[in-house]
């Protein structure tokens, strides 16, 4: 063998053996990425909440701020909403909740979903389709084919001016508003949909009523 | 072995090789960016989560630098670097100045892949997958031909400096991809992690 291909075998092994020691010595038990230090793609609190993000309820001086990263067409999500519903049903605004859309690829309208909900925030009713979307979900969702018209269906249906609705829908800046919550969700390292994030830190396992408020009791009773 | 010999002998299969892939996968870019501009909800066929994602990428200024899709650039490119790779294997002698031309078109080939791949672990955060296979190519193109015009004497450089490329092609090669994977690895590295 030339001293060419040896050199370079031994660096590949040197290379492999480090990353695989940094892999074994970090392989997270579930480490929270929020307060796992030094890592480098963990984003800022300024990404968790943006002036334009939307809160559903509670105001920016409230004692615990819940932040969900959400994809309209996942059915966890879904699932979870009707534990949302009722948390902000019962908090009021002594917590603050925030929506941020995270559309996961995959999902073939969850992307137009987020802008429909982003356009009838145009003309004040986002909460309306926020809970739209949810409500009929199993009518549209796992959809392989665009589901445009059931939503202008929905605009129609909550008495928005459809013909906005529509120009808002294919506006770049609603677009652009959808994608800058994604790129905020990947910087924060959300991974799958729901994320919450309860006063900054990564909520772990499933977001059910019950788990959620005992995040939020443990937040307000700091 | 004569390591210069080798180096000759390798170089039009790393152009014709290196080309060809790099041709297919800016054409697979092509065809996916304007299937994604007739219908803006279609989902490219490499985006596969919120990390492995071509769609979040084509969607972005810098995949149209110059104002058109980066892609063509590729077509274009790859396709003369495949042709040169063939000519050269079917025994064609080139002129030196036409090999400068080419080491002036891969350097500004290989300086912009690396500030694609800058944007993409930074500033996008996301990794597209035809993408990474064209940076792939690209350093591979590059080096094989300024290892060559190293050799020739068609660079002006230090005779030692000439050996060592020639001698250590592969090192050098093999530390340059090291580094990006390194780069990419610990970029996504908590990405990565929870893929184990």
């Amino acid at each position: 063998m030339t001293k060419n291909a040896k050199v370079s075998l031994v660096v590949i092994a040197v290379v492999v053996a480090v990353v695989a020691a940094f892999a074994l010595l970090n392989r997270p038990d579930d480490t929270p990425p929020a307060t796992a230090g030094g890592q480098p793609d963990v984003g800022t609190s300024a990404q968790l909440v943006r002036p334009d993000s939307h809160r559903l309820s509670g105001t920016a001086d409230a004692k615990v701020t819940v932040v969900e990263f959400l994809d309209l067409e996942c059915e966890a999500c879904r699932a979870a909403f009707p534990g949302v519903e009722k948390l902000r049903a019962e908090y009021g605004d002594r917590v603050s909740f925030v929506m941020r859309y995270f559309p996961i690829p995959s999902h073939r309208n969850a992307e137009l979903a987020a802008r429909a909900v982003e356009a009838a925030g145009r003309q004040g009713k986002l909460e309306l389709m926020y809970r739209a979307m949810y409500e009929t979900q199993p009518t549209w969702g796992e959809k392989q084919e665009p589901q445009r018209e059931a939503f202008v269906g929905f605009a129609q249906a909550l008495g928005l001016d459809v013909t906005k609705f529509e120009t808002d829908l294919d506006d770049p800046a609603v677009r652009e508003r959808v994608r800058k919550d994604w790129d905020d969700g990947v910087a924060l390292n959300v991974r799958g949909t729901p994320t919450f994030f309860v006063n900054g830190t990564m909520f772990q396992g499933n977001p059910t009523y019950e788990a959620l408020k005992a995040v939020i009791d443990r937040e307000l009773t700091k | 072995m004569n390591p210069t010999a080798f180096t000759t002998r390798l170089l039009p299969w790393v152009l014709t090789a290196g080309g060809a892939v790099g041709l297919v996968a800016a054409f697979v870019l092509t065809v996916e960016k304007t299937t994604l501009l007739k219908n803006p909800d279609y989902i490219p066929t490499c985006s596969i989560d919120p990390i492995l994602s071509c769609g979040s990428i084509m969607r972005t200024a810098q995949a149209e630098v110059f104002g058109f899709p980066n892609p063509l650039l590729g077509i274009v490119g790859f396709a003369i670097v495949v042709t040169i790779g063939v000519v050269v294997l079917a025994g064609g002698s080139l002129p030196r100045w036409f090999w400068l031309g080419l080491q002036a078109g891969t350097l500004l080939g290989v300086v912009f892949v690396h500030w694609l791949i800058y944007q993409s672990l930074y500033v996008i955060g996301a990794l597209c997958p035809y993408c990474m296979i064209v940076w792939a190519v690209t350093i591979p193109v590059f080096w094989y031909i300024t290892v060559h015009n190293l050799g020739e004497g068609h660079l002006p450089a230090p005779r030692r400096l000439a050996a060592l490329a020639t001698g250590y092609h592969g090192v050098i090669l093999t530390v340059w991809y090291a580094a990006i994977v390194l780069l990419v690895l610990q970029a996504f590295w908590s990405y990565w992690l929870s893929l184990l």
